[in-house]
């Protein structure tokens, strides 16, 4: 047991690291970014950005630094200058980037003009990197800071503001889903062929091929557009809390803040994640009491002449329950950066909606943080599956 | 009992025998929730193939001044009905739709194609050959699956928004997905990427399924007898081991159509897939969001094809795979 784990940990550590090599590269290593109007604003007369400006500008996002320094110094926060053993210094002279580069138009194969690097009039050293701004590094969970979505404000601020909003979301709708989803899919699978049975089975199965978006908008139409529209109570249509006091028909003033507000705003994304999730989830469950109920065991208990309700609870269910295990342990991480769609529909200040922001202002600190976050919690819930499963299931033994 | 049988044959009695085609069919036309998914897809997939004579208007044609005309409006000029409106800026509501029906069918078309294709070649050289590329390959397969899809899909097409010329692509796809897609091919360059990004995460469901399927494929006798006579792995792989596994393959493709009709909806909604004013389904229901609260039917419009879409496919890959493999009945 202890030697599985220790090779578990082992390759946990190197998914880990693979996983954040290839989020900085697939937003560093393409052109662009924050950086991609620079180049034409030097032409602009109106904003007469400098030379020099352009080379601080560039130290700001690091992107003086050539893509292997910038990647250690973002992972683990060296290098911050050479190397000092005992007071003397190694590789001070080493060349880590390029302070001003030269630049030129050429046109390439395709016609169009595009500027390229051809050498560099300042380079950077190793010496040149003591004094610069760092961050700790993420393995010490220090993220660096925020570009554009909060200006120099450090990104752990900005995901520990939303997280709770995405947690309380998230959760109130894993615990809803998980006491709605379980008995509707075990019923389902006791009264097979039933009338209930195919009501339900059709509506699930339209339940899990609506995109959440529509889903998503259709629940805004019909719970808060159309009411408030005919003078009904209505349910309001998004963020998570009110600015303002407002009215409800046959409630009342709500005041802004209070739990009532906050309650009724999370009415409607919980609504349409909850049943989203139970569409899935009850389907899957009904597929796994199915095969269970088949199974001799089953026979034998009611032979016995076990109750119903025992056998079902008591042999079936358990059994049942035994692949529902990958399904709950995987939505811990889904807990931290899960519903992006359904937040954006709604507009709630969550992780997931943070994440589309960031993506669009090109704020990539917040966006390789939430991925390598959410790496890392996948890769323990990976763990905490198979450890659980040979808890959950007395055949299954370590390989 | 012989002189029976043969009584019965020289009456010109013979029971009809059936291709395995026609007993797959059968099979399939008891569904009848699948059955009416098949004629509501052909019908999409009709008008989509006909809309240059179906559509009243060009997609991009702005009727200046006419913002939100209701429905059933005839337009002064030249007389033509706008059977839903127009939208924001005055294009004729139905016909967008129509072009984006056809945009958004065949980037899903195209994305399970190529996801199938190459999900099955390489989880059939996986399956057959094992060993370094098939130990290569699952780990490659596990990591990218449990890495969270959305926040990559995003990220990955984000990139190649901004840059599209970082992959090149062939002038001669660009050219011909444009004529598919009735679209400019600079306008099709977008498409290609989202079926680029779309099919490069999807091909790992179909090799996990297609080397499962060989794996096991890979036992039996027949398979042996080939081998005994002489055939070579390759003719064995496609001859032999493919064929017999399309089985899960064709329901996946089905199932896969629904995925990928939604996907690129929700790249479209979110903004990161493809762009105004080229229309597909989910950037029109971005569109009319924030219109939503003076004209309430206004995202029904786009938003019941795409849910439409993604019913009638599930259905028709529920009925495939209750037809092509009976075992799995319920």
């Amino acid at each position: 047991m202890t030697g599985y784990l220790i090779r578990r940990v082992f390759q946990m550590i190197l998914v880990i690291f693979i996983s954040a090599v290839v989020s900085y590269a697939l937003l560093n290593l393409a052109p662009g970014g924050p950086l991609a109007g620079l180049g034409q604003a030097t032409q602009s007369a109106r904003f007469r950005i400098t030379e020099e400006d352009i080379a601080r500008i560039r130290e700001y996002f690091e992107m003086d630094l050539i893509v292997p320094v910038r990647f250690t110094r973002w992972f683990m926060g060296q290098p911050t200058g050479p190397l000092t053993i005992g007071g003397k210094q190694f590789f001070a002279g080493l060349v880590v980037g390029c302070r001003k580069p030269i630049e030129a138009q050429r046109v390439d194969k395709n016609g169009k003009d595009i500027t390229v690097t051809i050498g560099c009039k300042q380079p950077v050293t190793l010496a040149d990197l003591v004094g610069r701004r760092t961050s700790r590094g993420v393995i010490l969970l220090d993220f660096g800071r925020s570009w554009t979505t909060m200006r120099d404000r450090p990104v752990s601020d900005l995901l520990l503001t939303r997280l709770p909003n995405t947690l309380r979301l998230l959760g109130l709708e894993l615990i809803l889903a998980l006491i709605i989803g379980i008995p509707l899919g075990i019923y389902s699978a006791v009264k097979q062929y039933s009338r209930f049975d195919y009501i339900f089975t059709t509506l699930a199965f339209m339940g899990s091929s609506m995109p959440s978006f529509f889903f998503g908008i259709l629940m805004i139409l019909f719970l808060s557009v159309l009411p408030k529209m005919a003078g009904l109570p209505y349910l309001p249509p998004g963020s998570s809390e009110a600015v303002r006091d407002y009215v409800i028909p046959w409630f009342g003033t709500i005041t802004a803040g209070s739990f009532t507000d906050l309650a009724l705003h999370m009415i409607l994304p919980t609504l349409v994640l909850v049943i989203i999730s139970v569409a899935g989830w009850s389907r899957f469950i009904r597929a796994s009491m199915l095969d269970v109920l088949r199974q001799d065991y089953v026979r034998t208990a009611r032979a016995k002449g076990l109750t119903e309700r025992v056998v079902i609870v008591k042999h079936a269910l358990r059994n049942a329950l035994i692949p529902f295990v990958t399904i709950i342990v995987f939505s811990l991480p889904g807990l931290f950066g899960g519903a992006l769609i359904t937040e954006s529909v709604f507009s709630w200040p969550g992780m997931g909606r943070l994440y589309v922001q960031a993506l669009g202002n090109y704020d990539y600190p917040v966006n390789m943080a939430i991925l390598f976050i959410t790496a890392v919690l996948t890769v323990i819930a990976t763990l905490l599956r198979d450890v659980l499963y040979t808890v959950v299931d007395p055949r299954i033994r370590f390989s | 009992m012989a002189n029976q049988v043969a009584s019965l044959s020289a009456e010109g009695i013979s029971i009809k025998e059936e291709s395995p085609g026609r007993v797959i069919f059968n099979r399939f036309r008891r569904h009848k929730l699948a059955m009416i998914s098949l004629g509501v897809i052909s019908v999409i997939f009709l008008t989509s193939i006909f809309v240059k004579y179906i559509a009243p208007f060009k997609p991009n044609q702005i009727l200046v001044g006419d913002y939100f005309l209701p429905f059933g409006a005839k337009d002064l000029v030249t007389g033509k009905i706008h059977i839903f409106g127009t939208d924001h800026i005055g294009r004729d509501y139905f016909s967008r739709l129509l072009y984006a029906g056809r945009i958004s069918l065949t980037v899903a078309l195209v994305s399970v194609i190529v996801s199938e294709v190459v999900g099955v070649v390489v989880g059939a050289y996986a399956g057959y050959f094992g060993g370094l590329v098939d130990n290569i390959l699952m780990r490659f397969v596990e990591f990218l699956i449990t890495v969270p899809q959305i926040p990559l899909l995003l990220i990955i097409s984000s990139m190649l928004m901004q840059n599209p010329d970082l992959i090149p692509i062939p002038k001669s796809v660009l050219w011909t997905m444009g004529k598919i897609m009735l679209l400019p091919p600079n306008d099709a360059r977008q498409a290609v990427l989202i079926i680029m990004v779309l099919a490069g995460l999807g091909w790992m469901t179909a090799a996990q399924l297609m080397r499962g399927m060989v794996l096991s494929l890979r036992e039996m006798t027949f398979v042996e007898a080939a081998r005994s006579m002489g055939a070579s792995d390759v003719h064995i792989i496609f001859r032999h081991m493919i064929p017999n596994a399309m089985a899960p393959i064709i329901v996946d493709a089905s199932l896969g159509m629904a995925g990928y009709v939604v996907a690129e909806a929700a790249l479209s909604f979110l903004g990161f897939g493809i762009q105004d004013p080229i229309p597909t389904w989910g950037n029109m229901l971005s569109a009319t969001q924030e219109f939503m609260f003076d004209k309430p039917w206004l995202p029904l419009v786009p938003g019941m094809p795409i849910f439409l879409c993604s019913l009638c496919f599930n259905f028709i890959g529920d009925g495939l795979r209750d037809a092509l493999d009976p075992r799995l009945k319920r």
